[in-house]
């Protein structure tokens, strides 16, 4: 059965979360959420390459041999990787010296290709870019809740701004800086969440046992 | 296959090559604006024109040649006629390149700039800071001293002239730096030797 638009983006936002459910994408978790400038930017990149991409090979997936539909999604991918790569490079070629080589590797993020292969080359192209788009937004949102946690510790800022009167109150913990500070802030969310999931799937599962 | 990739292809060339001059007047400024602060020179706007203006005004290029190694060097061309060299080496994660500015007699170090480092942000990043910059102003250039302690990154003595803080947390970017800075500054030395024919 087709899948609602409205169960697209519950699904991708929540209940099938690439982060914290599929545990897809955590190359780039881990590298990139230690300031939340970076972790924005690469968010951009990759909301803009999953939703287009997802589009672009939904509308050519009845023309796709079977054999080569691989290399044709990695084709595709790769030239909205390097569109984003150049939109970062004009547009802040600062964050661009930061995050550059990160941004080259969306290419092989998992997610993207995954949602190719899952959802793109099965529905068709509208439900396809929404699934991108919220399948982006899904992984954003989580690496933001990270980056909102391990600038302030690792760095004593948030977005750039320093904390208020950090002088007095704060210390640096190098770990958060580090990528095992990512491990952590990433073993707590997915903790979190997927009790969370697991609370509210309780009571159906309870009423069904009952019922049988 | 084959109209996929073409239409791919036209794409990423369009968007290249219509974004190509905003990205090279990108790294011009990025470069000009290096120089201006590692040499201070005085900018009349704060714009890539500006800062043009001031690199082209005040500056010269030249690139000394010796048993193979090419050196670039920036030199003022009027009063203080400070000297910049353009250093390069291995960091911990990737390259590190950046300018070292030295008097014109070559014995004091009057700034630093890092134009290209990929360190670990909040810990090697961190020597593209302002506080760990200014340490190596006025700091002496011991010449006499062997290829590698010729300026001292952490280790030894606080008190002797040549030496500034290493980066707590980051001791390996830090002996990067003190290793690419030493290696190029010798390749100089040799090739300005050379060409005086000292």
């Amino acid at each position: 059965m087709a899948l609602t638009p409205k169960q697209v983006a519950i699904n991708a936002l929540w209940k099938e979360n690439p982060i914290f459910f599929q545990v897809l994408g955590i190359c780039s978790t881990l590298a990139v959420t230690n300031q939340l400038i970076n972790t924005l930017y690469m968010c951009f990149g990759l909301v803009f390459t999953t939703t287009l991409s997802n589009w672009v090979f939904s509308l050519i997936r009845n023309f796709v041999p079977p054999r080569v539909r691989i290399i044709t999604q990695v084709m595709i991918i790769a030239v909205f990787v390097m569109i984003v790569e150049i939109l970062i490079k004009v547009l802040d070629p600062e964050i661009h010296r930061i995050i550059g080589p990160y941004v080259g590797l969306i290419i092989t993020n998992c997610i993207v290709m995954g949602r190719l292969e899952a959802f793109a080359g099965q529905n068709k192209p509208g439900i396809s870019l929404l699934d991108g788009c919220m399948q982006g937004i899904g992984y954003s949102f989580i690496l933001i809740i990270i980056a909102c946690v391990r600038e302030p510790l690792g760095f004593g800022t948030i977005l750039g701004f320093p904390l208020p009167a950090r002088e007095l109150w704060w210390h640096q913990w190098i770990i958060m800086v580090q990528a095992p500070g990512a491990f952590f802030m990433l073993a707590i969310v997915t903790w979190i969440a997927r009790g969370m999931i697991a609370r509210q799937n309780k009571p159906t599962t309870t009423t069904s046992a009952a019922k049988s | 296959m084959g109209i996929v990739s073409s239409l791919l292809g036209i794409s990423i060339a369009s968007v290249y090559y219509t974004s190509l001059p905003i990205v090279k007047a990108n790294e011009v400024l990025f470069l000009n604006r290096a120089i201006c602060t590692v040499f201070d020179l005085p900018v009349a706007s704060d714009n890539a024109a500006g800062y043009e203006k001031a690199v082209e005004e005040n500056i010269v290029r030249d690139t000394l040649r010796h048993d193979g190694e090419s050196i670039i060097t920036l030199t003022q061309k009027s009063a203080p006629y400070t000297v910049g060299i353009v250093f390069s080496g291995v960091g911990f994660w990737d390259r590190i390149e950046g300018i070292i500015t030295v008097t014109k007699d070559l014995s004091t170090i009057s700034g630093i700039y890092f134009t290209e480092q990929h360190e670990t942000p909040g810990l090697g990043a961190r020597i593209e800071e302002e506080w760990f910059r200014s340490q190596f102003k006025g700091r002496k250039i011991l010449w006499e001293n062997p290829i590698g302690k010729r300026i001292i990154i952490g280790a030894g003595d606080k008190t002797q002239v040549n030496r500034v803080d290493a980066i707590t947390g980051a001791t390996q970017t830090s002996m990067a730096v003190m290793k690419s800075l030493n290696r190029s500054l010798a390749s100089f030395k040799n090739a300005h030797d050379s060409k005086n024919g000292l």
